[in-house]
């Protein structure tokens, strides 16, 4: 008896010492698929960033099943063809148990009907365009899609505000941003709020200013914009160069949520509400010590692809953990069980393998250049 | 239940690499469309636009109509045909920098069609095209393709062709009609763009407005002037080069731009009278520039 | 609001035609569809935007960015297309090369300064928009007008009533006689090249200052928006430069003001599309449309 427990005893040991010194070990790798490179890099690193800061903690807890957890990247681009390639890689010659990523919600759309063939799950941490779930039974994202979001905010806008009648304006021209116009036109129908009107422009226009006109002679409460930085900035410094008062509040979906639109627009983005599933102000002690964490070890604060990238991994390890081996299929039917709470707030999936806890949007606000939380 | 199983290792092999076997027979496809326009001594900016064009037509009749792949891939390839036409017949007839700028029209006019119609997918695209190409196809038509152009090339068309290329003015001199070959050589090479296009969305499932943008224009053109225009073999190989240094390379990806470019300079600059150039070149040496 | 929306129509139209002038021009004297003109006027901003970021001012940096752009667009030039003119290479040659070196140019800039949008420093110049009769017009979008008004005055008095002129037309017109009655053509190209990157690189700065919306692909955009414009106008064709950009730009703002925004993109195109139908040579084109 004494013997079988001290060899036990000993063995547990070695296993901790082992998993602290990582590599003397095969480690248990998943893949990820993100843009590394190129000129939307910025948001793949933050999201290596995030799963990179997460990995080191779990490591340091000892690993998955008694051995080291590993990420082997393939870099996308941004190119839907490269990503393609990449997840064959990953599925076919590297036999990853699971996919992170990839970074674009137009990647996803091309690489999930591979995964979903070869019976791999595959995680997106930034994908919020409307049917990436849908995709197939393997495809799982933990970014709250607009349709969670968006709601919210308007939601808020109308209460707080007295917002009744809306314009829209969307990028017509773009996935991203046509999806959260879906969002907005089905939000806004529920919350019984009026459309004056819908106005379009292109993702690389510059000039906004006949639309605007238009909707500045037909005087509503608030315009609702689905835009990406570029297009969002220019649409607030033409409010206010067309002279639209600022009681006529700019709302905006995910796209807008970046610190970029006050560096281009100024005082003209002041005023301006979006939702977001992640904000870095918020008190609770996981997000400050996040915060911390990430800006000791990268010099930068964290974003928002960071907090959720940060969040996935964990959650994925604990499916790995649940499952009891490396095997796609048991890790799969894991993550529909794994309940997380991280810096997003709690966390599960719905059985369509979404987000099902929205507790965590918070409504900000654009405030001298920077976002507060809307009160 | 599988009719018959690969080897596991074979299996996983075909898996990885799927796509870019897929992808090189598809590009050989577009580099023939373009060298079919180019050995009359004309420059498209279109092709993506017909490839684009082929891929959402084929698309839409397996999706909304249900027909069978190659009924699908014949619409693929008289659609872009029947724009070949429209843009071909008033540019063709003026000097070769309007069939440039048209078709470059072209591809923002589709561009935009594809993303303001909800029939079309509108920006998002159209996903959950049925896998239904692969191997067979896309081989057979690289193959039946290369066949054609290599018998056109050695028949009197063929020489009719390279005449217009040597020199315009006397092959007009000589009674060939050049509007018709002019015209006939874009046609058939929306043909083989758009049947392009038509396999790669039956290959990929999922195609988008923004796929068939002025960037997949340029990267066409850059495979046909690697390859050169001596015989329809070149600029497949120009075509297979490109689409595999970047798989070689990774890290060459992020300089696709460059070095396509790079190649569409040096090809032209330091081969002006070469091979690629001095066949194509003759047209224009003496038409009067506009002013 | 109909007021307002002639003026947006205006302005807009204004960008394109001041985007247009030194396009068409390249192209009536060198013989050129220059595709890496789009690239001088994004290299316009960025160097005005490091300068004024560097402390200088606009009223210093428009005018040193717009002559830098036009020193770089001699020097282009004479890597890209002196070789191919000496080789009397065809146009579609030329044409060629210098869609490689914009795909290479813009593929650079986008390494180099990555895509994201940038302004120039907050309050390089006056921002507040006026109120005239019910019209809302901001210091930029008047010296934007201005802008065209000088400089198709310029130009047009150049190549009209200067000895530079004629040279320059007899080049248009027939560059082999030109050079045997004594045009310098080697110099006359290089003089047109800086004039036209000058006219790139100032009118880069102009749509920076009026939209804050600097970034690498800023001209590939206008490029495209210049095409159409060209061929209205007429190939080469100075005033078809003004009226062409002016209309299209009128006739977008209209669409989006009272037919759909959705369409506002594609009236260039679909106007593009109709005149090589109905008039291949432009509104006010000669020799262009001529026949193979």
């Amino acid at each position: 008896m004494l013997t079988r427990r001290s060899i036990l005893a000993a063995a547990s040991v070695a296993a901790i010492i082992f998993s602290s010194a990582a590599s003397a070990q095969t480690p248990i790798t998943i893949g990820a698929i993100e843009i590394l490179t190129g000129p939307n890099n910025k948001y793949g690193i933050a999201i290596k960033n995030g799963f990179d800061l997460a990995l080191e903690e779990v490591n340091k807890a000892g690993g998955v099943l008694g051995v080291p957890l590993a990420i082997a990247y393939e870099d996308s681009a941004g190119n839907k063809d490269q990503a393609l390639n990449a997840a064959r890689q990953l599925i076919g010659a590297r036999k990853v148990p699971l996919i992170l990523g990839p970074t674009l919600s137009n990647e996803m759309f091309a690489v999930g009907p591979v995964a979903v063939e070869r019976r791999i799950p595959i995680v997106g941490t930034s994908t919020t365009a409307n049917g990436i779930t849908a995709i197939g039974p393997y495809v799982f994202r933990t970014s709250l899609p607009e349709a969670d979001v968006i709601p919210v905010t308007l939601r808020t806008a109308k209460e707080k505000l007295g917002v009744k009648r809306v314009a829209v304006m969307y990028g017509h021209d773009d996935a991203f941003t046509k999806s959260a116009y879906d969002v907005m036109k089905g939000a806004i129908e529920k919350l019984g709020l009026e459309t004056v009107a819908t106005e379009t422009f292109g993702s690389k226009d510059t000039d906004f200013s006949a639309q605007l006109t238009k909707i500045k002679a037909l005087n509503p409460d608030a315009i609702v914009v689905s835009a990406l930085v570029e297009a969002g900035a220019g649409i607030l410094l033409a409010k206010k160069q067309l002279g639209i008062p600022d009681s006529v509040r700019v709302i905006g979906g995910n796209g807008l949520n970046s610190p970029q639109v006050p560096q281009v627009a100024g005082a003209a983005a002041n005023g301006t509400l979006v939702g977001s599933p992640w904000f870095i102000d918020k008190a609770d002690e996981a997000n400050k010590s996040f915060v911390a964490r990430y800006q000791a070890k990268y010099n930068m604060a964290p974003d928002q692809f960071a907090a959720q990238a940060y969040d996935t991994l964990f959650i994925v390890a604990k499916a790995i953990t649940a499952a009891g081996e490396a095997n796609p299929q048991k890790i799969r039917d894991a993550l529909g069980k794994v309940t997380h709470q991280g810096v997003m707030g709690p966390f599960s999936f719905t059985p369509d393998r979404d987000p099902a806890d929205t507790s965590g949007v918070v409504v900000i606000e654009m405030k001298d250049g920077k976002f507060q939380i809307f009160k | 239940m599988p009719e018959f199983v690969l080897p596991e290792v074979i299996d996983d092999f075909l898996f990885t690499y799927q796509n870019l076997v897929y992808s090189l027979g598809i590009h050989g496809l577009l580099a023939l469309s373009m060298y079919v326009v180019l050995a009359v001594g004309q420059l498209s900016l279109g092709q993506a636009a017909f490839m684009g064009l082929g891929a959402y037509a084929s698309a839409l009749l397996t999706l909304k109509l249900g027909w069978s792949l190659p009924a699908a891939l014949a619409g693929a390839m008289l659609i872009p045909a029947a724009a070949a036409l429209i843009i071909g017949s008033p540019t063709l007839r003026l000097s070769g920098v309007y069939l440039a700028l048209a078709t470059i029209g072209l591809g923002e006019v589709q561009r935009l069609a594809f993303v303001n119609s909800d029939f079309t997918g509108g920006a998002l695209g159209l996903s959950g095209i049925p896998t239904k190409a692969g191997l067979v196809s896309i081989y057979g038509s690289l193959l039946v393709a290369l066949v054609l152009l290599v018998l056109v090339a050695r028949s009197k068309i063929g020489r009719a062709m390279e005449a217009m290329r040597e020199d315009e003015l006397a092959a007009g001199a000589l009674g060939i009609n050049l509007p018709a070959y002019k015209l006939g050589a874009l046609v058939a090479s929306a043909m083989l763009a758009g049947l392009a296009g038509g396999l790669n969305a039956h290959v990929s499932s999922f195609i988008s407005p923004n796929d068939y943008g002025f960037d997949a224009a340029v990267t066409i053109l850059s495979f046909a002037l690697l390859g050169g225009l001596g015989s329809p073999f070149a600029p497949i190989l120009g075509a297979v080069i490109l689409t595999l240094l970047p798989e070689v390379l990774r890290s060459l990806a992020n300089y696709r731009g460059l070095v396509s470019g790079s190649i569409i300079v040096i090809a032209v600059m330091f081969m002006p009278r070469g091979l690629l150039i001095w066949r194509m070149g003759r047209i224009g040496v003496s038409s009067r520039r506009p002013s | 609001m109909l007021a307002q929306q002639l003026l947006n129509g205006l302005v807009v139209g204004s960008t394109y035609a001041l985007f247009a002038l030194g396009f068409t021009l390249m192209f009536g004297v060198l013989g050129v569809i220059n595709l890496v003109y789009g690239f001088y006027l994004s290299l316009g901003a960025f160097i005005a935007l490091f300068a004024t970021q560097a402390g200088l001012s606009i009223w210093l940096a428009l005018p040193a960015a717009a002559l830098t752009t036009g020193v770089i667009a001699v020097v282009l030039d004479g890597l890209l297309l002196t070789p191919l003119r000496k080789a009397k290479a065809p146009e579609l040659s030329s044409l060629m090369v210098t869609l490689g070196g914009t795909l290479f140019l813009y593929s650079l800039a986008n390494l180099l300064f990555s895509t994201d949008i940038r302004r120039f420093p907050v309050g390089v110049v006056d921002a507040t928009a006026y109120d005239i009769a019910g019209m809302r017009v901001s210091m930029t979008q008047l010296l934007i007008m201005g802008a065209v008004v000088v400089m198709v005055s310029a130009l047009l008095f150049v190549m009209r009533g200067t000895r530079l002129g004629l040279g320059l037309r007899a080049m248009a017109e027939r560059p082999d006689t030109a050079e045997l009655m004594g045009v310098d053509s080697a110099s006359l190209v290089r003089l047109v090249s800086l004039i036209c990157g000058t006219l790139a690189g100032a009118c880069g700065v102009l749509i920076g200052l009026n939209y804050n919306a600097i970034q690498p692909y800023m001209g590939e955009v206008m490029m495209l928006k210049g095409f159409a414009v060209i061929i209205l106008g007429g190939l080469g064709d100075i005033r078809g430069a003004l009226i062409g950009g002016l209309l299209i730009g009128m006739l977008e703002t209209l669409t989006a003001g009272y037919i759909a925004s959705t369409w506002k993109d594609a009236v260039g195109f679909v106007v593009l599309v109709l005149t090589l139908w109905i008039r291949p040579s432009g509104l006010f084109g000669r020799l262009a449309a001529k026949r193979a």
